[in-house]
């Protein structure tokens, strides 16, 4: 008899211990992540890990992101390798995240490239991945049944060009010509452009890719013009942006109406790459900061007020990477907030209740259960001469217009 | 004109500044017989010279040329007799080379990122008046035309150098053969100094142009460009500079007339160029049959 009292009185002090083990909050929260120091993603991602910094410097100037599962504040701790924009070593990098630091949160690094290879690592290790800028529709491929990824920011990117499709229509535009680097993000664009204008009626007289590393555009230029276009709809990286319009810029010839993807992007980028007037009535999409959410943001700051904070603690001027960085550390703070328990597939479960509910400085947080953004839209802007100089500004659809649009885009003195 | 034509004389005016960017890294190669893995972030370097002269000082950049090219010959010199009279007494320069100049690429890149950031730039084509110029009844952008000029010019002064100058004939006589040469008197050291400023000093030249003909520069863009020259020496022949001019336009042909006709596979077939000429005449096309190194 004593024997067995003794017996369940270890049995029952093991499991409380093992259960004060489990429910013991950590000290930090580690959050793990990659940015490209070099190479062809690195501007766009330092301004995204910097985005994410500030993020993390400002939860834990107030003690910490309030965890739910713990009923308390706790400290975050970003651990983050330099991945030089190269997938061999990102994939290394994010396997030693997960498996050598143990971070809690897995953050991607910049674009659909870099993220691609955390996809099945994080679902192997059933981490949750969350995916700053990787819009390629592959990754949330219905079929797949992945649970382990969520898009904070950016619709897909097969759904940006939609609204722009039925811009051109609008104008009565009939010929359009595609041109698009060889890579997901590019790719899924121009296709959605193509099969959206044809179901609208039009004609896709051009439709061709070029390598991504691809930097003279002259001859292709030309070869463009010989299909007499009305538009002509370029998709690549800003690298391709930037040689793009330099050469549309010098060759004298003349479309109508010329759409790139990056100014919505990285405008000031651009903008000191090309210069003022190779950049003037080129259309393009309009994203946060150049759309600013203010008034309908019900979590985390203003479009406004993080732009004075962001550059009062001395960071450079904001654009999208860095807003979407940020805004990637609000979602992680919000589903830390809301999930019962400290885990991953509850942090899942908490983001599918708040999803369609908040409304942050990037857009409406809306996710579908394959974990694709659809809350944000992308209006059609065009690069407006303005008093102060040029300014990217919507022009379609109407409700979201900022200004009327100058079609055909006058000809270059 | 049809678009075959445009396409050939647009691959002439391509091939011509390649010629450049790959002159500099075939000279250092013929005399020294080290490969400069370093020569693209030089060529980064004399860009964001131009950018800075241009955005800065609001120069054109033109003015660029004079001055990156009394700076990097004065670079090259002490960084000739700091690095490679050491590689020298190695078992194996050429082997040590490769890791030597890669080490130091990896350096001005990393050191680039901090001195001008991340961000890609550019220098507005409307520097050279904006309006495209006609040729032959078609239309090429300004900075194109200058750009190819600037370089058959820097070819064609190098040309002079190596064959009517007492020291360009030393710097020949090293390169066919360096023992003979230090028997005959010539001061191996002191040419070979030279002929490794105007290797670096013509890849900045090359540098200058680069925002146009590539449409924007940024601190990763060496490497590269160290390949791609590479490529263009290989076809040429390895260590003859006649031969980069040729591998040049062949270069600029090939991909101007793959962008025209199959665009999404002009990236690889200078590469594919590459292999079938080292398959039927290993040595380049003005290689000799064998190559002493």
């Amino acid at each position: 008899m004593i024997r067995k009292t003794l017996l369940l009185m270890i049995l029952g002090v093991s499991s409380l211990i093992f259960s004060l083990g489990a429910w013991a909050a950590p000290s930090v929260i580690k959050i793990g992540t990659l940015y490209a120091g070099s190479g062809n993603f690195s501007q766009a991602s330092t301004r995204q890990y910097a985005g994410l910094q500030f993020w993390a410097d400002q939860v834990n100037a107030k003690g910490g992101v309030y965890v739910k599962a713990y009923g308390k504040r706790i400290p975050v701790k970003l651990i983050a390798y330099n991945d030089q924009s190269s997938t061999t070593l990102a994939a290394s990098l994010y396997n030693r995240l997960i498996t050598q630091d143990r971070v809690h949160i897995l953050i991607a690094d910049y674009g659909s490239v870099l993220t691609s290879v955390a996809i099945p690592l994080a679902r192997e290790h059933r981490i949750l991945l969350f995916d700053e800028t990787g819009t390629s529709g592959k990754f949330f491929r219905p079929a797949d049944k992945n649970r382990y990824i969520v898009l904070t920011g950016l619709p897909t990117s097969s759904e940006w060009p939609k609204v722009l499709a039925n811009f051109m229509r609008k104008l009565g535009i009939q010929r359009v010509a595609i041109l698009y680097a060889a890579n997901d993000w590019s790719g899924s664009q121009a296709n959605t452009l193509k099969s959206t204008l044809k179901k609208l009626g039009a004609d896709v007289v051009f439709f061709e890719s070029v390598p991504d590393s691809t930097s003279s555009y002259s001859t292709i230029l030309h070869r463009i013009a010989e299909a007499k276009p009305e538009a002509v709809a370029e998709f690549g990286y800003s690298n391709n942006d930037v040689a793009f319009l330099q050469d549309y810029a010098s060759s004298g010839l003349y479309f109508p109406m010329l759409f790139v993807p990056n100014p919505a992007l990285h405008f000031e980028v651009v903008r000191k790459a090309v210069g003022n007037a190779a950049m003037r009535y080129v259309y393009s999409y309009v994203a946060p900061p150049l759309i600013r959410y203010n008034r309908e943001v019900t979590h985390g700051p203003t479009l406004d007020a993080f732009e004075a904070a962001y550059t009062k603690s001395g960071g450079r001027n904001i654009d999208l990477s860095t807003v979407a960085g940020y805004n990637t550390g609000l979602i992680v703070q919000h589903a830390l907030a809301k999930a019962a328990k400290y885990t991953q597939e509850s942090m899942r479960t908490a983001i599918d209740a708040f999803s369609g509910k908040i409304f942050t400085l990037d857009g409406l947080f809306k996710v579908n259960h394959e974990g694709a953004q659809i809350g944000e839209s992308l209006p059609v802007g065009q690069i407006l001469p303005t008093p102060s100089g040029l300014k990217l500004q919507a022009v379609f659809p109407v409700e979201s217009a900022a200004a009327k649009y100058v079609y055909p885009q006058p000809r270059k003195p | 004109m049809s678009l075959f034509e445009y396409a050939v004389l647009a691959g002439l005016f391509y091939g011509l500044y390649f010629a450049l960017v790959g002159v500099g890294l075939n000279l250092i190669f013929g005399v020294m017989r080290i490969i400069n893995l370093a020569h693209g972030d030089f060529l980064m370097l004399g860009a964001y010279g131009a950018f800075y002269i241009y955005h800065l000082l609001g120069w054109n950049p033109l003015w660029a040329i004079p001055i990156e090219l009394v700076v990097f010959l004065g670079l090259g010199l002490p960084l000739y007799y700091l690095l490679v009279p050491r590689l020298q007494k190695s078992g194996d320069p050429e082997m040590l080379s490769f890791i030597l100049f890669f080490g130091l690429s990896q350096v001005i890149e990393a050191l680039a990122v901090f001195a001008f950031g991340n961000d890609q730039r550019s220098i507005p084509t409307s520097v050279f008046g904006g309006a495209p110029i006609h040729i032959a009844g078609q239309i090429y952008p300004s900075s194109w035309v200058v750009s190819a000029a600037v370089a058959l010019i820097g070819i064609v002064l190098i040309y002079l150098y190596l064959y009517h100058t007492r020291a360009g004939r030393a710097t020949r006589a090293i390169m066919t053969e360096r023992s003979e040469a230090v028997v005959t008197g010539i001061s191996v050291h002191r040419v070979s100094a030279v002929a490794f400023g105007i290797g670096i000093a013509s890849a900045a030249l090359a540098g200058i142009f680069s925002p146009f003909m590539f449409g924007a520069i940024e601190p990763s863009m060496g490497l590269g460009i160290t390949v791609t020259s590479f490529v263009i020496i290989v076809i040429g022949s390895l260590g003859n500079p006649l031969g980069t001019v040729l591998g040049g336009i062949l270069y600029g042909e090939a991909l101007m007339l793959m962008q025209t006709f199959l665009t999404s596979w002009s990236e690889m077939f200078p590469y594919v160029l590459l292999i079938l000429i080292l398959l039927v005449k290993p040595s380049g096309l003005l290689g000799k049959a064998v190559r002493s190194a």
